[in-house]
């Protein structure tokens, strides 16, 4: 019924839409497996502090995107309709909110909440600014990869939840799926709207390709490993 | 039932032909008509307050209310009222419809559902017993007490007594103005009776009367249904129109520059969102009646043209009223 990558708003991307659903298909398939992974691996041993540290990482990612997202708004956000500038600065303060709920729901599993990146989130977050640097559209494209992998992840976390009764991360959980249908909507609307040029088409695939191989990797139980390791 | 424009039809109902079994005047100004299929065979089933879109052939649609027995699946029975003022609807069925022929008809759908009480008080202004007769009859076969108050300009006027007559365990109170004036609503919504649920069908000065009347009881007690949208709503400022939340049957006018969405919250009616500017479609709410007028970003315009569904942060309504599954 809603499909929000079929979002209206600019043809920009009509060349290039089935390669970039292709890859997020792939990316969201990765974070679900990756997913079911970690809470198969925390099934055995259901350590909440191991759940805060899985949780850390998501919270840098959100913080993070309240900085990029205002840099992208002080840079080029007067290339855009006025619309877009509000509807992007309402991201940011919906990424901020979760930042304080997910920052929350760490707390009560003991956890600590990263006040600076984690370096399991290092390679997301220094990949996300690059793009930034690159090209007006192309942190954009990359951020919207990473926030479609995302729900990837929420099925096998509500799953969980069940069986190990962590009703606090799931509600939080609840609602940044429902945050995170305007988000994706609204980056694929943006890029639609303002590519023109097969240069920012290809700007846009580059950006998306490499959020794909990477923003699945802090859901596994590996990524976790290392950070508690670490 | 009138006013609706067909393009709120048929996407979410069949459509079939039907034949006119019977045609036959049931009180003055008022006629039954009896609906089968050409083969007899069963029709789908419906529930007291059920309604059909009835497809004229002068292109006008029309929305009755089923007042027939709903255990009867082989028929559908409707009252209609020729209006006085009639634009082609009740007009064309009284002149020119005749028993034997076929009638375009979709539905049934069920805006006015009978929700579970140990008690119901019935109210009916002249043709709105329509969907309060099968309500009655349901009631009845559960052996549970009603009352019914029925308002009508004469005893002439006013349709189907002998068969209420004929309806166990509870009390008619049958009330002809021209005989005993208006309805004694005093006398029956005075005190708030909290194992009863009031339904109330007929003309807009009685259903405002007894919404007024009903202020002190509680919430989700009275249940309505409008013939034609409010006075409230033929009043309305320009760019304004109502919306009926189908649950509870509360009415509220959204304003011209407020969303529907801002207005539900306002009157404590929660339904989740995110974005409010018609990008995520996470406000999407079923459309029972009436027709959306649509500006969100994100329904395929097949779904946007079947006005089945809306997203109410952003989209508004080309009818004077939206009925919406909430």
């Amino acid at each position: 019924m809603v499909d929000v990558r079929r979002v209206r708003g600019g043809d920009g991307l009509a060349e290039i839409n089935d390669e970039l659903d292709q890859i997020l298909d792939s990316v969201v398939e990765n974070t679900r497996l990756a997913t079911e992974s970690f809470f198969a691996s925390y099934d055995k041993n259901p350590d909440p502090k191991v759940l805060a540290a899985w949780l850390a990482p998501r919270a840098w990612r959100e913080i993070d995107y309240v900085f990029l997202l205002n840099e992208q708004i002080r840079r080029y956000g007067l290339e855009f309709e006025r619309k877009h500038i509000t509807l992007l600065a309402k991201q940011s303060f919906q990424e901020a909110e979760h930042y304080e709920i997910v920052g929350r729901a760490i707390e009560s599993l003991g956890g600590t909440v990263p006040t600076s990146v984690p370096p399991e989130a290092k390679p997301w977050s220094d990949f996300l600014w690059e793009c930034l640097e690159r090209h007006p559209l192309a942190a954009i494209a990359a951020w919207n990869c990473s926030e479609t992998s995302a729900s990837g992840s929420f099925e096998p976390t509500f799953k969980a939840g069940e069986r190990h009764d962590f009703a606090e991360v799931v509600r939080v959980y609840k609602q940044i799926e429902t945050d995170e249908k305007f988000h994706v909507g609204l980056g694929r609307q943006v890029l639609a709207a303002y590519a023109k040029t097969d240069h920012d088409r290809d700007e846009i695939l580059r950006a998306m390709r490499g959020m794909r191989d990477i923003a699945w990797k802090t859901f596994t139980p590996e990524s976790v490993a290392q950070a508690r390791s670490a | 039932m009138t006013t609706f424009d067909s393009r709120s039809l048929g996407q979410a109902s069949e459509l079939f032909e039907l034949t006119i079994a019977e045609l036959r005047p049931v009180a003055e100004g008022v006629v039954s008509l009896e609906l089968r299929t050409p083969d007899g065979a069963d029709l789908p089933a419906w529930q007291p307050g059920a309604h059909i879109d009835v497809l004229l052939p002068n292109g006008i649609v029309r929305q009755y209310s089923l007042c027939g027995d709903p255990a009867q699946r082989d028929n559908w029975r409707i009252g209609v009222l020729r209006e006085p003022a009639s634009r082609g609807g009740s007009s064309y069925v009284h002149e020119e419809l005749r028993q034997g022929g076929t009638l375009s008809v979709a539905g049934p759908r069920n805006n006015f559902s009978l929700a579970e009480a140990d008690r119901y008080l019935f109210i009916a202004g002249g043709i709105g017993i329509t969907p309060i007769l099968p309500m009655i009859r349901a009631v009845a076969a559960q052996g549970k007490p009603w009352t019914l108050l029925y308002g009508g300009r004469s005893r002439r006027s006013m349709a189907f007594l002998e068969e209420i007559g004929g309806l166990a365990g509870g009390e008619a109170h049958i009330v002809p103005q021209d005989e005993f004036g208006l309805l004694d609503l005093q006398k029956f919504l005075g005190e708030h009776l909290p194992d009863t649920l009031v339904y109330c069908c007929g003309p807009a000065p009685l259903i405002d009367a007894v919404e007024a009347k009903c202020q002190i009881w509680r919430s989700g007690a009275l249940h309505l249904e409008r013939f034609a949208p409010s006075d409230k709503a033929a009043n309305k400022e320009k760019g304004s129109f109502e919306v009926e939340l189908a649950r509870s049957g509360k009415r509220l006018v959204i304003p011209p520059y407020r969303s529907i969405l801002d207005i539900l919250e306002e009157n404590g009616c929660k339904v989740t969102n995110s974005c409010r500017a018609g990008i995520c479609g996470t406000c999407l709410v079923k459309v029972l009646s009436g027709v959306p007028d649509h500006f969100d970003d994100v329904l395929s315009y097949e779904d946007q043209e079947a006005g089945d569904v809306m997203l109410v942060c952003v989209s508004r309504a080309k009818s004077d009223l939206l009925v919406l599954d909430l």
